[in-house]
């Protein structure tokens, strides 16, 4: 699967159609009571990948509710496409279908968003609610289908897939209406390695393709290859710092603090071994290089501080 | 890890001792029943998901497997106006000797057809219509004498058994039908034929939806009882709070389908839905299956024309 190269003539040539999402001073509370989203502000370009890190329960998943029209702020703004997002402006219908039809939204649970009879009625529904000709709806299914390697599933009904085929069919439902952003929430969740590497993959091509990827993860090993852009929430809900993968990644001080790495100990016989949990390989990668610029010799003892303790 | 109970994010003392209540010598205690309560709940998550997710049948390369499942939909419908219909006894076992001969054409096994069919006709209809059929009910000529009942003589007439034997047959036949239509036909393509059949898109499309999820939930009362299960060290043969428990459970579930249905809901207004239902085209029907209709239409009115003659 290949997808078209992204158009990088003139950065500056649009840059009023630059900011896809604007989001000023959003806060959302579930059942009025508990709080998801405190004041946050953000912004996101056209043909970037953004990430929103962050420990679970931080408003994540409610952001990208918000960001796809589903759920809307209790106070702030939101901009889409230079128009207002709110309750009242997506019941007109020309918005209504120009909004659907340009932001996609993978959600993190598979079988809530696969819910039609067989896969070929799921991948159909967007389409055919867009208001597209049968025959166009058809074409574009089988493409689809073929486009992510499951045209054997189509006749399949949802209770007779896995979780990494369902996973497959969602993204199909989303990538069939060709929309120009695409919202994943916590793509890479309960998947096994093999269906993981396929999505990072997916995801690396659709954002080279000049689609606005933003999504939600605290998979901190696949970051720099899913992202251009962070953005790192705190327990309390609020953005405390943006910033490319790599600095992020860098700055522990920072992921310990919301709560996405911690330190762990475990003992060698006399030897305690202090190391990072939750950023295992890009700490490994770090160890690696500091070994080549020392001219250490390469080993693959994992990255740590090693102290002796009685 | 380990500290003092109570600790932030120490382990108690007690979690890291033995638990001295577990014997470790592997002996064998007295053999407990399980749990009716599991009994019921597995057994018929199972029955459901057997019976819904069958499709072995639908599958095989038959006569009824071939037509359009609108086509299928619509002659069962006209031999089940005929079925209700008819009156006469022959005519009633002249149906259902025709329903068996295609059910063999079709690959169904015919002995666990008859079977799925008669065991239960006679539990459900059967009971129903057994007292149309005494003289006290049904009066008439006895032709089997039951004794005298408080100085009164009981017997079954011939006119009541009559009677009874012709709503046994009408039922067994339309089970029979329905259950041939089912049986020969996946879920998602029966639901295409029911769009065909003109029920209203959203109806068809809320059945499509519960059949899907039915699954989904078995699943997780699967896993409730299964987690339960797993934590269940002794017997519990407190009815009462096995009750309290299943109650629990089922509060449980429907919390869990709530949040599901919204999720569901926000899928669907993401991908563009507005209360409106648009579904794929349905096949074309072929000059197959107007013949095949064209055949039903006749021997359902056939049937309707000879009872009334017979009358």
């Amino acid at each position: 699967m290949r997808f078209t190269e992204r158009n990088t003539d003139g950065p500056q040539a649009d840059a009023r159609d630059d900011v896809v999402f604007a989001l000023e001073g959003v806060s959302y509370r579930y059942l009025d009571r508990f709080a998801a989203l405190d004041g946050v502000s953000l912004s996101v370009r056209r043909g970037e990948r953004l990430a929103l890190l962050g420990a679970n329960g931080c408003g994540k998943s409610t952001l990208l509710k918000l960001l796809d029209g589903l759920l809307f702020a209790e106070t702030g703004s939101f901009r889409a496409f230079g128009n207002e997002v709110t309750e009242v402006s997506l019941d007109d219908e020309q918005f209504h279908e120009a909004f659907r039809s340009r932001v996609g939204f993978v959600f993190q649970n598979s079988d809530a968003q696969v819910f039609s009879p067989t896969v070929r009625e799921e991948i159909a529904f967007g389409p055919l609610h867009m208001g597209m000709a049968p025959a166009d709806v058809d074409t574009r299914v089988d493409d689809t289908l073929r486009m992510l390697d499951i045209a054997d599933l189509a006749d399949r009904a949802p209770y007779q897939l896995s979780g990494g085929q369902k996973k497959r069919v969602a993204i199909a439902s989303v990538l069939v209406m060709n929309p120009d952003v695409l919202l994943f929430d916590e793509p890479t969740a309960a998947l096994d390695p093999r269906t993981q590497d396929w999505l990072v993959e997916l995801i690396e091509q659709l954002g080279a393709a000049g689609k606005t990827i933003v999504l939600a993860t605290h998979d901190l090993d696949t970051l720099e290859r899913i992202a251009d852009r962070c953005c790192v929430f705190d327990e309390a809900h609020h953005i405390v710092c943006e910033g490319l993968p790599s600095a992020i990644l860098r700055d522990r001080a920072l992921l310990r603090n919301v709560n996405l790495i911690h330190d762990h100990a475990h003992r060698h016989g006399a030897v305690v071994h202090v190391h990072e949990h939750g950023i295992e390989h890009h700490a490994q990668h770090e160890e690696h290089e500091h070994h080549q610029h020392a001219g250490a010799p390469e080993d693959n003892a994992p990255a740590g501080r090693v102290t002796t303790s009685t | 890890m380990q500290g003092e109970a109570g600790e932030h994010g120490t382990a108690p003392d007690w979690l890291v001792r033995g638990e001295p209540s577990l014997c470790p010598c592997g002996c064998v205690g007295r053999r407990q029943r399980g749990s009716y309560v599991e009994k019921t709940v597995r057994g018929l998550s199972g029955a459901l998901r057997r019976a819904l997710g069958a499709d072995d049948v639908a599958a095989q390369p038959g006569l009824l497997q071939r037509l359009d499942p609108r086509i299928k939909a619509a002659s069962t419908l006209a031999l089940l106006v005929a079925a209700a219909f008819v009156r006469n006894l022959f005519v009633f076992v002249a149906l259902y000797a025709a329903v068996l001969a295609v059910a063999g054409a079709s690959r169904v096994s015919v002995r666990a057809f008859v079977l799925r069919v008669w065991l239960f006709v006679p539990l459900f209809t059967g009971l129903v219509v057994l007292p149309a059929t005494l003289n006290v009910v049904t009066h008439g000529h006895v032709v089997v004498p039951l004794g005298t009942w408080f100085g009164y003589r009981l017997g079954l007439t011939s006119q009541g058994l009559t009677a009874a034997a012709r709503i046994v047959l009408r039922v067994a036949v339309s089970i029979s039908l329905v259950v041939l239509v089912t049986l020969t036909t996946r879920w998602n393509d029966l639901l295409g034929g029911l769009r065909g059949l003109f029920v209203p898109k959203l109806f068809v499309q809320v059945l499509a939806m519960a059949y899907r999820y039915t699954f989904h939930l078995l699943d997780t009362v699967d896993d409730m009882y299964m987690a339960r299960k797993a934590r269940m060290v002794r017997v519990d043969r407190d009815t009462k709070r096995a009750r309290a428990d299943v109650a629990a459970s089922a509060g449980a579930l429907f919390a869990k389908t709530h949040a599901l249905s919204e999720e569901v809901h926000l899928a669907m207004i993401a991908r563009g839905y507005r209360g409106e239902t648009y579904t794929l085209r349905v096949p074309r029907i072929t000059t197959a299956d107007v013949m095949w209709l064209a055949s039903c239409l006749a021997l359902a009115a056939a049937l309707i024309g000879v009872d009334r003659a017979f009358h």
